[in-house]
Formats: C-alpha cells, sequence, structure tokens
C-alpha cells in the first residue's frame, strides 16, 4: 500500500489538491484575519460561506456567467458581514451569538431558498453548474512537478495565495493597516488620535465578508456541479481555528491552511485507493485536527487584546 | 449625513419586563414581515401559510399534544443551553451531545434489553444523561487545561459524533438493522418506549421530565453555591477567580450538566418518538435549542414557553407544506429571523438612540 | 457669553488666552459632569485645574480634546471659537492631551504609536522623516528612549514620556497632562516638573489636572479649582496657601490627617521569605521578597507601579504562583494555596481594581456581599444557599457601613466608587480575619470617603488585624503606617519605621537611588 501511495503521480496529486483545498480555507481565514485585527470576532463565516456558496451556485445556474456569479457571492459576503459590523460596531452587542445567529439564518435561508427555486426538480436531475475550471499560468505551468501542483489552479486559487504577501504587506507597512493593527489592541488608543473607530471596524469586517463570499463561491462554481445544504461542512470554523493556529499571522495561518488542506486531500486519496479504514474516520481526521492544533497551540500570543469585546467610548 | 459616529447610543440601565417583553413582540412582529415576504417568493399567500401554520399546531387536541411532543427535546436542549450560556461558556454541541445520548441509550438498550420497563428506562435515561454529559465534559476539558475554545470544539465535536453515528449505522458498524441499506437500527422493543401520555397521541413520559429538569435547572441557577459561582463566572470572570471561585470546576461541570440534559433530549426522541436510531433522529434539535434558549432570555422556566412556540413552528408547518407547498425549510428560516429580530429588538429597547446634534 | 465691557480690553484678553472656555456643560446620563464652567489660560502659563476625583477635571479636558462634545458653551482657540468633533480637530489646531491612563498599544513600538493616524502622504508608512523628528525633539528635552522598544518593554516613566512625545510630535501649542505624578516616583515627577519648565520657555501652555495640593504649589501660575462639576474659582498660586486651596476643593475645612492611637505590636502572623515570581510576560518581577507582617501593624508598601507589587499582590491573594520561596502564617506554610484557601484561613483583600477584580457589576449589592462566601455556612444550607440569612446579613452590612444604595436588590454598576468600596469592605472586614491586604484602597475615591476607608482600617489594626498595604500614595502611606517597605524592581529595598522615615529618602530609595552611607 506504501508504495502505491509513494507514486509520484499520486504525490503530486495529492499536493495539487492541497493547493485547491486550502483555497477557500486561506480566503476564509485571511479575511477573517483582517476582520479580528480590528477587534471583532466574526463566528459567522460558516454560514457567510455558506449562503455566499448558494447564492454563486444559483447565479451561475440562471446566468451560466462565472463572473456575476463570484460577484454576488461577495456581494453576499458583504452583506452578511455588514449585519455583523453593525451588531457589533454599531450596537456593540455580543458578538458571539450574532456570529452564532448569522450562521443559522444562512442555513436556515440557504436550505429554504433552494427548496423554493429548484422545486419540482426530482432527484434523477439535480440541477447542475459548469464550474470554473483551472488556468494554466504560461512556463511556470510547465516545470515538471510543481508546474502540476502550483501553477495549474483556477484563478481564485492564484487570489488566495496572492492575498498573502499582500495582506500581511498592508497590516504591517501601511497607515490603515497600522490603524487596524491598533484597534484590535486598544481602541480607545485609536480614538483618541481621532481616527473613526467604527467606520474602520466596519471595513475591516466587510473585507473579511467578503473574502468569505469569495471562499464560498470556489466551493461551489470552483469544485463541484452541484449545490447540498451545509455543502460549507465546517470550512469557516477551520477558517477561525487557522486564524488562531496561524498566530494571527498572515505566513503561519498559510502554514496552517495548507496543513489542514493536506490532511483533507490525503484522507480522499486513502478513500481513492480503497483503503480498510472505515471512512468516517477519514473524513473525521481534519476536525480531529483542529482541535489538536488548539491543544498544542496555547501560547496564542498575538491575539489581539481587544477582540470580542465592543468599545464603548463613554465611561463617563 | 454620517451614518458613522454621528449617533449616540446612551445605554440604558434599566431593563424593565415591560421592556423585554416588547422586545419579544417587536421581534415575532418582524420575523412574521420577514416571513411572509419569503413566502412570497415561494409563490404562496401569507395569509394561508400562516393561517394553516397555527391550524396545524394548535388546531386540535391532537395538534396540540403533537406541537408538545415537539417541544420536549426543544426544552432539554434550550436547558443546556441555558445553563452553558449563563456562564457565557457558548457551547453549540447540544446537537452532538443529542446525539451522543441518543447512542449512550441505544447501547444501553442492546446490553439490558431483557430487563422490564420499570428497570430498563431508567438505565436508558441514566446511560443517556451520561454519554451526554461526558460528551461536553471533554469539551469542558479541553477549555479548562488546554484553553480551547469551546465553540469551536463542540463544533468540530458535532462533525465527529456525526461521522461515528454514520459509522456505527453503516455496512460495517454494529448497529445497522439486519438486512437493510439504510442508515438505520432495528426498531426498538416496546418494552423500552417511553410511556405515552395520552391515548391517540405521541406526547410521551418525556415531556414531564423535561418540565422537571426546568425547574431542577432554575434551583441550580438562583438557589445553590454553584449556580451563583457558574453565574458571576459568565459576568466577571476576573472577579470570580480573584474571590476563590475554581474556574476549572464551574467549566467542567456544567458542561458535564449541559451535555447531559442534551443527551436526555436525543434518548427521548429516540424512545419516546421515533423508535430507531438513525443519522435524521435530529432535524436540527440542538441549534433550535440555542435559538429557545436566547428567546427564553436564558431563564430556565422561559425555556418551556419558548419551546412551545418553537415546537408549534415545527409541528405546523408540516400542514402549511400539505396546504399551501411552502417547503418546512422555511422553519430554518424563520427561527433563524426571530433570533436576529430579538437581539435587535433587545438592543433597540436597551439604547436609548440620540443624535449628537452640531453644536452651531 | 463673555463679559465685555470694554471691546479693547476683549481683545487684549483674547490675544493672551490661548484657550478659554464659556459656561462649558458636559451630561452624561447618569451624572452633570461640567457645569457652566468658564475658565481660561494664559499663553506660555502653567495651569492647574484642581478638584477631587470626581470633580469633573478630566471630563473638561476631554471636551477641550475633542474627545467629547459638550452639551452646552463654547470653546475659543487663540480668539476663535472652534467646534471641536473629534480629538483630530483639536490635534490640528495644536491641542495635545497625555491622560491619566496611557492610550499606547503595547505590542506595538513607540515610533508607530506615534506615527499611528498622524497626517501622512501616501498610504505606506515612512519611518524615516518620524525617526529624524523625534530624535531632535528628545534631544531638546534630554529624553532617552528607544524608538523601535514595545510600550510593554517600557517602564511607566517611559511610557508616559511616549504619550508626552505624541503630542509634541504633532505639534502642540497646548498640552493638557492629567495626573502626570500619579505613576512617577518622586525624582521622576521633579524631573518632569523642570521638562515642564523647560517647555513652558519654549513657548508651549500646559494645563496640569491634579489633586495633589504639593503639586500646584510647586509648579503651576495659576489654579483652577473645580468641585462636583463647578467652577469654583481662579487664583494665582502665589496667593494662595494649600489651606485655602483644600477648602475651595473639597467645600469644607478638611482635617489633614486621621487621628492613629498607640498601638502595641502583636506577634509575627504573616512571613514572606524569598518569594520568586514571574509577570504576565515571563520576566522575573518578584526577585525574593522578604517581609514579616505582625499583628495589630499596618505595614504599607510604597513604590510605583510597575515594580512588582502587582505579581507581589497576586501571589498573596493566590491567583498567581510562587516560583520559589514560602509564604506563612502562622506558623503554617499557605504557598500556593488556592485564593478560596487562603481566604478561608483568615486573609482577606482590597484590590485596587474595584470593578474588574472586587465586584460583579451585574450582581445586586445583596449578592455581591457574599462573594468568595457562597459556600460557607452559614451563607449555606446543605445544597442550597441561605436566602433568609443572606438577606440579613446584607441589610446589617448596608446600615454598619452605610451603603448608600436604594435597595440591596440594585445592582451594582449604578454605585458611586466609594459605595462599592464599602460594599467590599462589608464583605472582607470580618470578625475571623487575621490578615487584610489593602491594595490601593483610597484610589478614585473623594475625600470623605478616603476618611472613611482609613478610619475602617486603623479600626482593623486595633482589633489586631495585620495589614499589608500597597498604595502609590505617599500621604495616605505616612498618615496610616507603622512600618513602610520600598519596593523596586521587584526587591524589598528597606523597610522603615514610621517615625525614621522622611519623605525624601524614600522618594530616592522608590527611585531606586539606595544611598550608599546607610
Amino acid at each position: 500500500m506504501l508504495n502505491s501511495l509513494l507514486q509520484a503521480a499520486i504525490i503530486i496529486n495529492v499536493l495539487a489538491s492541497t493547493v485547491r483545498i486550502a483555497t477557500p480555507l486561506l480566503l476564509g481565514a485571511l479575511g477573517e484575519l483582517v476582520t479580528e485585527r480590528s477587534g471583532v470576532m466574526n463566528l459567522g463565516i460558516e454560514g457567510t460561506m455558506l449562503l455566499s456558496s448558494f447564492v454563486a451556485f444559483l447565479v451561475a445556474f440562471e446566468t451560466n456567467s462565472i463572473i456575476l456569479a463570484i460577484c454576488a457571492a461577495m456581494l453576499t459576503g458583504a452583506f452578511m458581514s455588514l449585519i455583523m459590523a453593525f451588531m457589533a460596531s454599531t450596537m456593540k452587542v455580543d458578538q458571539t451569538v450574532t456570529g452564532l445567529s448569522l450562521n443559522l439564518l444562512a442555513s436556515g435561508i440557504s436550505l429554504f431558498w433552494y427548496r423554493v427555486a429548484f422545486k419540482g426538480t426530482d432527484t434523477a436531475s439535480i440541477p447542475t453548474i459548469q464550474t470554473m475550471g483551472t488556468f494554466k499560468i504560461p512556463v511556470l505551468g510547465n516545470i515538471p512537478y510543481l508546474g502540476q501542483i502550483f501553477f495549474n489552479q483556477g484563478l481564485l486559487t492564484y487570489l488566495a495565495f496572492i492575498m498573502v504577501p499582500v495582506i500581511a504587506f498592508f497590516l504591517y507597512r501601511t497607515y490603515t493597516g497600522l490603524a487596524i493593527r491598533s484597534l484590535g489592541e486598544n481602541p480607545r488608543a485609536v480614538d483618541m488620535k481621532g481616527i473613526n473607530v467604527t467606520r474602520l471596524q466596519y471595513l475591516s469586517v466587510i473585507f473579511g465578508g467578503v473574502m468569505s463570499g469569495l471562499a464560498g463561491s470556489f466551493i461551489t462554481i470552483g469544485t463541484t456541479v452541484r449545490f447540498l445544504p451545509e455543502i460549507s461542512a465546517g470550512r469557516g470554523w477551520l477558517a477561525l481555528v487557522i486564524v488562531i493556529a496561524g498566530n494571527w499571522r498572515a505566513g503561519r495561518i498559510l502554514l496552517a491552511a495548507l496543513l489542514f488542506a493536506f490532511m483533507d486531500a490525503f484522507q480522499l486519496q486513502l478513500q481513492g485507493i480503497g483503503i480498510q479504514i472505515p471512512f468516517q474516520i477519514l473524513l473525521a481526521a481534519p476536525y480531529v485536527l483542529a482541535i489538536v492544533v488548539l491543544m498544542a497551540n496555547r501560547a496564542r500570543s498575538l491575539a489581539p487584546s481587544h477582540l470580542g469585546i465592543p468599545y464603548i467610548r463613554e465611561e463617563g | 449625513m454620517n451614518p458613522f459616529g454621528k449617533i449616540n447610543f446612551e445605554k440604558r440601565e434599566d431593563v424593565s419586563p415591560i421592556g423585554r417583553t416588547l422586545a419579544i413582540v417587536i421581534a415575532l412582529i418582524a420575523a412574521m414581515l420577514v416571513s411572509a415576504i419569503l413566502i412570497k417568493l415561494a409563490n404562496a399567500s401569507p395569509l394561508d401559510a400562516f393561517v394553516n401554520l397555527i391550524k396545524g399546531a394548535f388546531g386540535n387536541k391532537r395538534a396540540v399534544l403533537e406541537t408538545l411532543t415537539k417541544s420536549t427535546p426543544l426544552i432539554l436542549t434550550g436547558l443546556a443551553t441555558v445553563i452553558a450560556f449563563r456562564g457565557k461558556i457558548w457551547s453549540i454541541g447540544q446537537e452532538g451531545q443529542f446525539f451522543l445520548g441518543a447512542m449512550g441509550g441505544y447501547w444501553a438498550y442492546r446490553i439490558f434489553a431483557g430487563l422490564p420497563a420499570a428497570a430498563l428506562i431508567p438505565i436508558i435515561m441514566l446511560a443517556a444523561f451520561l454519554t451526554g454529559a461526558m460528551g461536553g465534559m471533554v469539551a469542558g476539558l479541553l477549555k479548562a487545561y488546554f484553553n480551547v475554545d469551546v465553540i469551536i470544539s463542540t463544533v468540530m465535536g458535532n462533525y465527529i459524533i456525526d461521522y461515528f453515528l454514520s459509522f456505527m449505522l453503516s455496512g460495517v458498524g454494529p448497529w445497522r438493522e439486519a438486512g437493510s441499506y439504510y442508515q438505520q437500527t432495528a426498531p426498538i422493543a416496546a418494552n423500552a418506549y417511553y410511556p405515552i401520555l395520552f391515548a391517540n397521541a405521541r406526547l410521551h413520559m418525556g415531556f414531564l421530565i423535561a418540565i422537571a429538569c426546568s425547574m431542577i435547572v432554575y434551583l441550580i441557577l438562583n438557589h445553590t453555591p454553584f449556580g451563583y459561582q457558574l453565574r458571576a463566572y459568565g459576568s466577571n470572570p476576573r472577579a470570580a477567580k480573584f474571590k476563590g471561585i475554581n474556574i476549572n470546576k464551574i467549566i467542567i461541570v456544567t458542561m458535564f450538566i449541559s451535555g447531559g440534559l442534551a443527551g436526555l433530549a436525543g434518548t427521548g426522541e429516540l424512545f419516546g418518538v421515533q423508535y430507531r436510531l438513525r443519522p435524521d433522529l435530529s432535524p436540527g434539535y440542538g441549534y433550535t435549542g440555542i435559538i429557545v434558549a436566547m428567546v427564553a432570555g436564558l431563564n430556565p422556566i422561559g425555556v418551556i414557553p419558548a419551546a412551545i412556540l418553537f415546537g408549534a413552528l415545527i409541528n405546523g408547518s408540516a400542514q402549511m407544506r400539505i396546504a399551501t407547498g411552502v417547503p418546512t425549510a422555511l422553519t430554518s428560516a424563520i427561527q433563524a429571523i426571530v433570533l436576529l429580530s430579538l437581539l435587535s429588538a433587545q438592543v433597540l429597547t436597551r439604547f436609548r438612540v440620540r443624535r449628537v446634534e452640531h453644536a452651531e | 457669553m463673555a463679559q465685555n465691557n470694554n471691546p479693547e480690553n476683549k481683545k487684549n484678553q483674547q490675544e493672551t488666552f490661548v484657550i478659554e472656555t464659556f459656561q462649558l456643560t458636559k451630561r452624561f446620563p447618569l451624572v452633570l459632569a461640567n457645569d457652566k464652567v468658564d475658565i481660561n489660560v494664559r499663553r506660555g502659563e502653567i495651569h492647574c485645574l484642581l478638584g477631587e476625583n470626581g470633580a469633573g477635571k478630566t471630563t473638561l479636558a476631554e471636551c477641550l480634546y475633542g474627545f467629547y462634545k459638550p452639551e452646552e458653551g463654547e470653546i475659543h482657540f487663540n480668539g476663535e471659537c472652534c467646534n471641536l468633533s473629534s480629538p483630530n480637530d483639536a490635534i490640528h489646531l495644536g491641542i495635545g492631551m497625555v491622560h491619566q491612563h496611557f492610550v499606547l498599544v503595547e505590542p506595538l513600538s513607540v515610533i508607530e504609536n506615534i506615527v499611528m493616524g498622524t497626517d501622512h502622504k501616501g498610504f505606506l508608512l515612512d519611518f524615516a522623516a518620524t525617526e529624524k523628528k523625534l530624535e531632535s525633539l528628545c534631544e531638546l528635552y534630554d529624553v532617552k528612549i528607544n524608538l523601535h522598544a514595545k510600550i510593554w518593554q517600557l517602564s511607566v516613566g517611559e511610557q508616559q514620556w511616549v504619550e508626552i512625545l505624541k503630542a509634541l510630535y504633532t505639534g502642540v501649542q497646548l498640552l493638557i497632562l492629567d495626573e502626570p505624578t500619579a505613576v512617577l516616583t518622586p525624582p521622576e515627577a521633579d524631573r518632569l516638573f523642570s521638562v515642564l519648565q523647560r517647555m513652558k520657555s519654549e513657548g508651549l501652555s500646559i494645563i496640569f489636572i491634579t489633586h495633589r495640593l504639593k503639586e500646584v504649589m510647586q509648579v503651576s501660575d495659576r489654579v483652577t479649582v473645580l468641585q462636583k462639576g463647578k467652577k469654583i474659582a481662579t487664583v494665582n498660586t502665589k496667593d494662595v496657601t494649600t489651606e485655602e486651596l483644600a477648602y475651595m476643593m473639597v467645600g469644607r475645612k478638611v482635617v489633614f490627617s486621621v487621628h492613629k492611637d498607640e498601638v502595641k505590636r502583636g506577634d509575627s502572623i504573616l512571613q514572606i521569605n524569598e518569594l520568586v515570581a514571574k509577570s504576565d510576560m515571563g520576566l522575573e518581577a518578584l526577585h525574593g521578597i522578604n517581609l514579616i507582617l505582625h499583628q495589630g501593624e499596618i505595614l504599607s508598601i510604597a513604590g510605583v507601579a510597575g515594580n512588582g507589587q502587582k505579581e507581589l499582590f497576586e501571589v498573596l491573594v493566590g491567583v498567581r504562583k510562587a516560583l520559589a520561596g514560602d509564604i506563612t502564617l502562622e506558623d503554617k506554610k499557605i504557598t500556593n494555596n488556592s485564593p478560596r484557601m487562603i481566604a478561608n484561613k483568615g486573609i482577606s483583600h482590597i484590590p485596587d481594581d474595584r470593578i474588574g477584580a472586587g465586584l460583579i457589576a451585574d450582581f445586586s449589592v445583596e449578592e455581591n456581599l457574599i462573594l468568595g462566601l457562597e459556600e460557607n455556612p452559614p451563607y449555606r444550607k446543605g445544597l442550597f444557599l441561605d436566602k433568609k440569612y443572606i438577606r440579613k446579613f446584607a441589610d446589617e452590612s448596608i446600615t454598619q457601613f452605610d451603603i448608600i444604595t436604594p435597595s440591596m436588590k440594585q445592582r451594582t454598576s449604578y454605585l458611586s466608587g466609594g459605595n462599592l468600596q464599602k460594599v467590599i469592605l462589608a464583605r472582607e472586614l470580618r470578625q475571623s480575619l487575621k490578615v487584610l491586604i489593602a491594595n490601593q484602597p483610597s484610589r478614585g475615591l473623594d475625600v470623605g470617603v478616603i476618611e472613611y476607608v482609613h478610619k475602617q482600617l486603623l479600626e482593623m489594626r486595633r482589633h489586631g488585624v495585620g495589614i499589608l498595604l500597597f498604595s502609590e500614595d505617599l500621604d495616605e502611606i505616612f498618615t496610616l503606617s507603622d512600618r513602610i517597605a520600598v519596593m523596586f524592581k521587584g526587591k524589598i529595598l528597606k523597610i522603615y519605621d514610621a517615625q525614621e522615615a522622611d519623605l525624601e529618602s524614600i522618594g530616592l530609595l522608590m527611585a531606586g537611588i539606595v544611598d550608599k552611607e546607610t
């Protein structure tokens, strides 16, 4: 069995899958990184991804346009996170409960809408769409081995990986990034400088929502031809774990995302080989890994100090 | 008009009972309005839909009893949420612990199947409570000793438990009904059924157990040192620590109780209603329990009417679908809308909105 | 508005005032913080705002800084009416503020903190220009600070300098300092005063907020006294005495010391031996503390924040681990006992962070009075709380300690600081008390309550309780102590008997300056 696994083709396949599977995790986590750096913990990523994936699917189905589908998904993400920003930053309500509510809302609405939109279709003809497909990068895509792994992926995948240095640069080398990092640690300091704390938090949260929307769109139009209820399957939660495991740093988030994606790609390959382990154990592996990763990660030295705490100005 | 920073929210310190009830009423109205829109999108008449919803839930004695039957697991998962959330322990594991309880009860049933009902049923309930409680306790231990957020460990746990159940009911698993292609166990024998309370209806003993649990949780929260410590920890963990409250003990014991209550819900559904262990034993009772608890204001007695409300929603939606064709999935949407409306309404009644004027 | 009988006079006046307020009123939901306040500050003067805690000094300053918007009244800066809708506006006018509780971002560096939010070209951070400007400022005022150090690595005094640099960097004309000496050793405070004089000669105007009369006399040209939101008077400092200022501040004659009677010191009751502990950041904060506390004595720990007091307090309470050394209570070792065990053995504490560590804001007064006692009979009977007994206890406590509250069921978030402290006192000062650890017991309280707190502490002392007092207030230390221990960088440098101690030597020790001759 080990022999069959170690064949070059299979290794490449697993690694290429890893890169692909990491895409929504990375997009979601990077978006949430910015959100959390501004002090808001958006637990609604899972729901945002789910609803966005459905909207992307629906728009792709109705219009056959990938671009429209992606835009619709981004808008959905922005809308969901707008609710979060409003509740967290303006109303200063408990962020945990709001996030959970958003997840439940997305579950309910996506299921309901799916049933309504595709009422009357029998199980034989489950609605499907054309997926995005891959785009081979010229020259780089021809490198043996590496080309197949990294440079023969979907556009959203390239975007996800490019965003890693982009976001790191944004946070550490720009004035806005500095303000956002300060906001999550000490919002009063930012307020005292005359920066509009609320506006900055809105921008950060909505950015996170748009990224989650992109992640959601990838789940449907990026990979699968059909929509299933709860298709997001915990990826939003994994994105949250990845932010923590990455200790709020873009580079480490990339590593954590690849780790989880690898686990998923690996177990898929094992299933394909027909290994004698019940497939449920393999499917459960990423979730167990998440818990293990958090157990090993007690330090969390870089968590924004004011994360999850609403900022109220007047103590008078 | 710049929406950012020109509006001042002054926190109102006193939330009167009137204010709180007003919040719930506002929430329900908002939910109805949004639901009406959704129903229209489903090409049905909102009025028809609502009428049938109510008819299905409360139309006759049988309907009312069925509503109460549907509310039974919700009371328990609601209580599981209340006790955890009062300590700001954000457990989302009710769904998973529900199944743990069902599995634990089923496992005990298989072992002690020969016993008469009077002995068998208490054993099943105890096993269910303990299994669910263990599940909850694991999350508590992970938080206490490894600082793993309860939210994440319970959500991950839900997935893991789901896969585990799937395995147990799969072709290679030990519990599948012999010869069946479906993921389900053989039917439960009659001597393990929860006693039915009324003839010709499905309302079972689990309902009484749920009511009793509600009172027990109330007593725990308000009349015991443990409940005091739990509430103190939820409100100000730092002060709790300084004044000697054993934080780890609070977290672990609370999660133990919470998991156990959710476990009782699961076994109630299995031995009281469905009589077969299947992955769809719960249509999301765990998650709905969270909403029930929030609507109840995290009050253990208030969980009962809140659970009945949502039980009515679930029960009535079947009739609604038959009569108007609106998918029962609407209930999931409505539940979430009620929760969000309630959150917003609570905030609005808690805060006075004051526009800050420019000094001219 | 302003009195302007003589237009030419007014013009002259306006030209010498850097900032003026007219009938400035600021209201909060529960309190009228500033009530029709008229003040003016001359250009190039050091102007003190004097008042008790809660008099409205900080609120007034925040209005001048644009952080709060006054409900009524006007602010004129350099003669022109200005509408400050945010600190941004104030900063652009040339008003800077150093807050009492620093608003610094701890994980970031000095230069990042200063640069954040300032005017800039483009969106990329450019530190080079900032560094140059800051270096010349540091040279001008003779300040040595590592611009790339992270804030958490700096001492409190250095952090205050970052706050001052923040204001200087944007080019202030008017610098407002809110209780700056609260966190400084006496030598550091003196240095600050000389820097302020230097700034004055550079043309800056300064508003100095304080409740300490000595400082007012020492540093200011004029002083405005506030009391309960109203302005009482503005006077030239050289024309007034501390007694007169005190009277204006409080509204009645103030007795400056509480009568402390002779109490015979008893046996040693608490021994702390070579105690070692780490701070939150993982650095060693206590390097071997040695103290002996006796029955019937008040032993004070003098020292500014950041020298290990927090860690020592937390180890004694039981919420921080001692890595080495031990603590002995009446011959029994209690090192690293849990907080509950420590409390049950007769050691109580008054935390410096009342609301964060001593009370549950959402709980009622009644419930707060049993915090920490809920597992002990008679508050508990069997499995349940004995509500009847608790109610009786609450009733008695409220009466005995004169806690002002509409009812015992009132949520404590409504209570004033003084009443909150009384709730804590009612709870902690029990019959069976052996040791009381009081951490900054008068912080944030007005004179009347401070007097009350001191009376209670002395009462406990009379009953033979051993009291360990952490305090940043040297007046309080000299008023109450039998012995004074000076703590610096995690060590006890010296322990004085109260009669032998003088302010100057203690002040030097607090700054770590050990007199080679003693």
